[in-house]
């Protein structure tokens, strides 16, 4: 019998569950969260070179309007934006402001989608 | 109707696997459970639990396309085909719907589930304003059917020391509950960063409890106490 307990297999595969909106706003803050402390060091670097000189301002320049690098950059804006709302929803929420579901949900929704718009924003910028 | 349901028998199989049934439901069969009957008399190794058939005993709680939720309030029609049933996530499975609950009632008897008052018990009973007995609405009504935890993802990474929404909302019920003497060692009991501190406000418990109650509210009237507790 407990070698069979032991054996016995979970159902646990995430792509098969459906995540309600509330989830699905956490796991885009714990992703988003990652994302930033991993390109803090890049991005403080950058600072750094870009103040040196003007010509390394400029090499930066270049280096960033390449359209691919554009969709890095709205990856970080949109890291930066759904870290900040999603945390202060959950900042909110802990002290029980807009805790009903009704209003988490909401809450959740309008945090995923402002983000999205923000980096949308951010990437036609920098590609236009 | 079309039907996707995990299959894991432990004396003959190594890994659970997916089977499909086709059912053709009659008259009667309103719930997603009574389909479940009626397929059990097509192919009587189809193992799953359920007493009630009204959402009372908590049994039948399993997976139904990728939401937890109770088979017998679970209406047939709106259900998306082919309809998907899997167990409890993140629970061990014993065999096809059947999860092995040890460790979800371990939490729950953790913290003591039963009134405790050490004072002499009056004549008759220990009353309860109409306003104290208020306070146990939205608390006491909870079946332990699991599908809170088990769609907790603090649950899933911390089965063992996370006590899980179903047993923190029951902790809370017995907090709230005017009757009872023992609510300073309850709130220390549950100051602990597993404990209750492994809720991240994430609702989903909130979002499929059959019964419409809401354990992250009650988690959240918890944490409240204990900051009232230490000021
Ligand atoms: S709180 Fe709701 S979902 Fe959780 S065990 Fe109780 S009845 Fe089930
Ligand atoms: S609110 Fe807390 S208890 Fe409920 S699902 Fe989220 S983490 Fe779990
Ligand atoms: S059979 Fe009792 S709750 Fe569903």
């Amino acid at each position: 019998m407990r070698a069979r307990v032991e054996a016995a297999p979970k159902f646990l595969n995430l792509l098969q569950i459906r995540f309600p909106i509330g989830a699905i706003a956490s796991i885009g803050h714990r992703i988003s969260g990652v994302l930033l402390v991993l390109s803090l060091p890049l991005l403080a670097l950058a600072l750094d070179r870009s103040l040196h000189s003007e010509a390394e301002f400029a090499v930066l320049r270049d280096l960033v309007s390449a359209p691919w690098r554009a969709v890095l950059l709205a990856l970080l804006v949109w890291a930066a934006t759904h870290h900040l709302l999603a945390g202060i929803r959950h900042l909110l929420m802990d002290v029980g402001i807009g805790s009903g579901l009704s209003q988490a949900r909401t809450s959740a929704w309008a945090a995923i989608v402002a983000a999205a718009i923000v980096a949308l924003i951010a990437a036609a910028r920098w590609l236009a | 109707m079309r039907l996707s349901i995990y299959r894991f028998n432990p004396e003959t199989d190594l890994k659970p696997r997916m089977q499909d049934y086709e059912l053709a439901p009659e008259a009667g069969d309103k719930k997603l459970l009574d389909a479940l009957m009626r397929l059990k008399t097509i192919d009587d190794s189809l193992s799953f639990r359920r007493s009630c058939r009204e959402g009372v005993c908590g049994s039948d709680a399993m997976n139904i396309n990728g939401r937890n939720g109770l088979a017998c309030l679970t209406p047939l029609v709106g259900l998306k085909e082919p309809v998907v049933l899997r167990p409890l996530p993140g629970f061990p499975v014993i065999r096809d719907l059947i999860v092995d609950m040890t460790q979800f009632f371990a939490h729950y008897h953790s913290i003591k589930p039963y009134l405790i008052n050490d004072t002499v018990p009056p004549e008759r009973e220990r009353l309860q304003s109409p306003a104290e007995r208020e306070k146990l609405n939205g608390l006491y009504e909870c079946i332990l059917c699991a599908c809170c935890s088990s769609f907790c993802p603090s649950f899933w990474w911390n089965p063992d020391k996370f006590i899980g929404p179903a047993g923190l909302l029951q902790a809370y019920r017995f907090i709230s509950d005017s009757r009872d003497t023992a609510t300073a060692e309850r709130l220390a009991y549950l100051d602990d960063v597993y404990r209750l501190f492994r809720c991240r406000t994430i609702m989903n418990c909130t979002e499929v409890c059959p019964k419409g109650l809401s354990p992250s509210h009650a988690i959240e009237r918890i944490r409240q106490a204990l900051v009232r507790e230490s000021s």
